[in-house]
């Protein structure tokens, strides 16, 4: 067993209070029109914003950690491309809390470092971000890290999807299966973009995120 | 080529105009083509450009070392006795700008950007500077709809700089960004903002073009739009609008790209007014249009904010129609201005 497995799999538990079941990062929008509705139609969702929104932002944030870029340069980047005012507070709600959780447990310097920017001020605490953070320092080696957190995204949003659609249990068991090939290829995809693709996004998906601010009846906080 | 043959009508002497000082000669170039504000960022550690493409397979692109300048535009506008007036002015190239317009009394200048050579192909780099200094007010638009011609091997490029100083104004409303069949394009537009300026920047983007009519059949759109605002400490990163549309990698017409939609509008404020009652606002306005719209704001910094908005429809009218609702509010509510009516001149 490799020393961070456990560490890795408490990291990406579905149960990890970061309030993860609170957002639908843009989903809620496409069933209030009734796009989404269904396995099928949340599973071409699902797709889009693992190969869009999960891969050119989250994943490619991710990387660039792991290269070495500076965190605070990151977390610049990342408030300023999240353009939907809901999307990127949800990242910041969530990074914030996955930061404590991590200081908590899995304490280390560079997560103090980045602790004690978002505390002055300096950086607002970016979920990917945070999580990237723990996992090098907890020794993941790159592509573990990025798969479990994309899967981990994936999950967190089916679970959501399932109660918000609402969905049967196997319908989201059937999504999660269907979605590894989408998180192998995005782990792949990751490896081969630069750094002007970071924050590139689908119109689409950017759209349905700030329609979000507006809707009436809402289960979720995006 | 209908622009082709508007140029040549050109009278020779386009670039200056009455107001401004007579010494409007080529400036001092020492900026190479290369040389941007960005390299201060991680982009260093990418081999910045045509490094990093070249190991990324999938980008296919040939480095942008082989590109060659086709047009070079600079123009800086300062405030001189109540009218906004260019106190430089420089082209090279396939890129002038039409004697100064001024649409109505407030003083802001118009000036609008020629393409001679009608198309961008392959390789091909232009190069625009704007600055607008403290107090001026400058609006920049375009003569006709920007065409990308099939680039094969590699892309056409613009790369655009601009400076507000404090309290300037730029509205940039250029007509629509047409791609063919195989065309490669790159926007890079750097824009640094006083906290005290006024930006409002619209833009349409078409399906494209290709023989056989279908729609995305271009390889690769990228438009990307960075907006500093200089502050105390230096200057800080406000918003990152970054587009980019690959049709070869998948279908991007579908839910969670084109939505199913040909044309994509966007518009981008910054300014120290903009606030959330503002975007409540846009939002309604946006809501009477045959369009799908969603807009946000972005974060605070140094006192001004941002707001973004983005509208997906099948025609270019309907973008401009809605676009122009939109400038024309802010136009009317923070200068008193006539919504705009380029086409009239």
């Amino acid at each position: 067993m490799s020393s961070y497995q456990l560490a890795l799999q408490q990291l990406c538990d579905s149960a990890l209070p970061t309030g993860a079941f609170a957002h639908s990062l843009g989903f809620e929008t496409y069933i209030d029109r009734g796009v989404v509705a269904d396995e099928e139609s949340f599973g071409v969702w699902l797709a889009a914003f693992v190969g869009q929104q999960l891969t050119y932002s989250d994943g490619l944030g991710i990387r660039f950690l792991y290269e070495g870029v500076g965190v605070g340069e990151l977390d610049a980047h990342l408030s300023a491309q999240l353009l939907p005012r809901q999307l990127r507070e949800a990242s910041t709600k969530m990074g914030g809390r996955l930061i404590e959780i991590g200081t908590e447990v899995f304490p280390s310097a560079e997560l103090e470092a980045y602790r004690a920017m978002v505390a002055t001020g300096q950086a607002a605490g970016h979920q990917p971000l945070a999580f990237a953070v723990v996992a090098r320092s907890l020794g993941v080696p790159f592509e573990e890290a990025l798969a479990a957190y994309l899967f981990a995204a994936v999950t967190s949003l089916t679970q959501n999807a399932v109660r918000a659609i609402p969905l049967g249990q196997n319908s989201g068991q059937r999504l999660l299966r269907k979605a590894h090939d989408g998180v192998a290829a995005a782990v792949e995809h990751v490896q081969h973009l630069g750094w002007d693709d970071f924050g590139a996004v689908s119109p689409g998906l950017e759209i349905s995120q700030m329609r979000h601010e507006w809707q009436r009846a809402r289960m979720f906080m995006s | 080529m209908s622009t082709t043959a508007t140029a040549a009508e050109l009278p020779p002497a386009v670039g200056s105009p009455p107001a401004a000082p007579p010494d409007l000669g080529p400036c001092p170039s020492p900026a190479a083509p290369n040389s941007r504000k960005l390299e201060s960022g991680p982009s260093r550690q990418w081999a910045h450009r045509g490094a990093h493409h070249a190991a990324a397979p999938k980008s296919g692109f040939a480095a942008s070392s082989t590109s060659s300048l086709r047009g070079e535009l600079r123009l800086r506008v300062a405030e001189r006795a109540g009218r906004s007036v260019a106190v430089q002015q420089f082209h090279q190239g396939a890129l002038r700008v039409l004697r100064p317009h001024y649409l109505d009394e407030s003083g802001q200048v118009c000036y609008v950007v020629v393409n001679p050579g009608g198309a961008y192909l392959g390789a091909d780099l232009y190069v625009v500077d704007v600055e607008v200094e403290a107090g001026a007010s400058l609006l920049l638009t375009t003569q006709s709809a920007t065409k990308i011609y099939r680039t094969p091997g590699s892309f056409a490029e613009q790369r655009m700089t601009i400076r507000l100083g404090e309290g300037a104004e730029l509205e940039l409303a250029p007509d629509q960004l047409i791609a063919y069949r195989e065309a490669s394009y790159r926007q890079d537009t750097h824009i640094t903002v006083h906290p005290t300026s006024s930006l409002v920047m619209a833009e349409v983007i078409t399906p494209g073009w290709s023989p056989d009519g279908a729609s995305f059949k271009y390889k690769e759109l990228r438009l990307r739009n960075e907006i500093q605002v200089e502050g105390d400490d230096g200057a800080a990163l406000l918003a990152l609008d970054n587009l980019l549309i690959r049709p070869p990698l998948g279908d991007v017409t579908g839910m969670g790209f084109m939505e199913g939609y040909s044309h994509l509008g966007s518009l981008v404020v910054v300014d120290p007014r903009v606030d959330q009652a503002l975007a409540d606002e846009l939002h309604r306005l946006t809501a009477g249009y045959e369009a799908y719209s969603g807009l946000s704001l972005t974060r605070t910094l140094a006192g001004t904010t941002g707001l973004v908005l983005r509208s997906l429809s099948n025609s270019t009218e309907e973008l401009n129609r809605l676009l122009g609702a939109c400038t024309g509010l802010l136009r009317e509510r923070w200068y008193g201005r006539a919504p705009l009516n380029l086409r009239k001149y």
